[in-house]
């Protein structure tokens, strides 16, 4: 029997310290370079692009959505309006169809109901996290991130680098501030690229699901 | 300044994320006695308005939603629906 290999789409030019394979994708926890301090912990100045393209994602439709309730977690109301718990951030795309990330890393045990669809290898993700995201972006997309109508975490559906993205702001709290985002497959690569060049003057620097894995935990 | 457009459900935004999808022409022509030249007309011809029109456009680079919006076209600005004045 042939073995799956899964390969995210995004790479970046650093150099991977420590990885795991985990449900047959190679996950980077650390790139060279990073630092080992936990995000929030370091005295420089930090910001970080990971890649989470192998975190487990879903699609959920339904015309009565109130009904579902992926792993347990009550979709939002409101239109584009997000909601993190337990590592599983949901978001309300519009009336009928909403978005899951299980950004604990682990893949969870999936829903068998016909009104899920598993969508983790159609696309990209990344986090840009770090007290300067809001900066980089403003170089990237015309979207008010600081919108304070909106109370985080919270969803856009809109391009950035003129890509089509859902971009989900998960803190504007200063040096926790930091977004995730989704992209079509194919933009990977060129996403990397501009963002890199954009947050070049921030000190942007790759790191891996570690620093996720750290900046939640101080949500 | 650039046109801006209310999608229904993401807000106001650049109207570069859209894409315009005609005139609202109302409910296609019915079928009984349809001739090929009033099929015709209602796919090819438009009123062109000088003023408020009520259009589709899409949200291509965003949710992917289609509406309609009233915009005026000399000023090229969307304007209040006349559905918002009741």
């Amino acid at each position: 029997m042939v073995e799956i290999k899964r390969y995210s789409p995004v790479a970046f030019k650093a150099s991977p310290k420590r990885t795991e394979v985990r449900d047959n994708w190679t996950v980077v926890l650390e790139y060279d370079g990073e630092g080992q301090a936990a995000f929030g912990q370091s005295n420089v100045n930090e910001n970080y692009l990971v890649d989470l393209s192998h975190i487990t994602r879903l699609d959920v439709q339904s015309s009565n959505l109130d009904a579902i309730t992926p792993f347990g977690i009550t979709i939002p109301q409101g239109l584009c309006e997000s909601y993190l718990q337990d590592g599983v951030l949901i978001n309300r795309m519009n009336r009928i169809q909403a978005s899951v990330f299980c950004l604990s890393g682990k893949r969870p045990e999936m829903p068998t109901e016909s009104s899920y669809t598993e969508t983790t290898e159609v696309g990209m993700c990344m986090a840009i996290i770090g007290k300067d995201v809001f900066s980089i972006t403003e170089k990237l997309t015309s979207l008010d991130f600081m919108d304070y109508a909106k109370t985080t975490p919270f969803l856009y559906q809109a391009p950035m680098s003129h890509i089509p993205c859902q971009i989900i702001t998960l803190s504007r709290d200063g040096a926790k501030s930091g977004i995730i985002f989704t992209a079509s497959r194919g933009y990977g690569k060129d996403m990397v690229h501009a963002i890199m060049d954009a947050g070049a003057e921030f000190g942007l620097k790759p790191a891996g699901e570690d620093k996720v894995k750290s900046w939640l935990n101080t949500l | 300044m650039s046109l801006t457009i209310t999608c229904p459900i993401c807000g106001k935004r650049d109207g570069y994320e859209f894409r315009f999808g005609g005139e609202d022409k109302g409910p296609r022509p019915d079928e009984d006695g349809l001739t090929p030249q009033s099929w015709c007309e209602y796919v090819h011809l438009n009123e062109c308005v000088a003023g408020r029109q009520k259009e589709w456009w899409v949200h291509k680079d965003g949710c992917g939603s289609w509406f309609t919006i009233h915009r005026d076209s000399v000023m090229n600005v969307e304007v209040a629906t006349p559905e918002a004045h009741k």
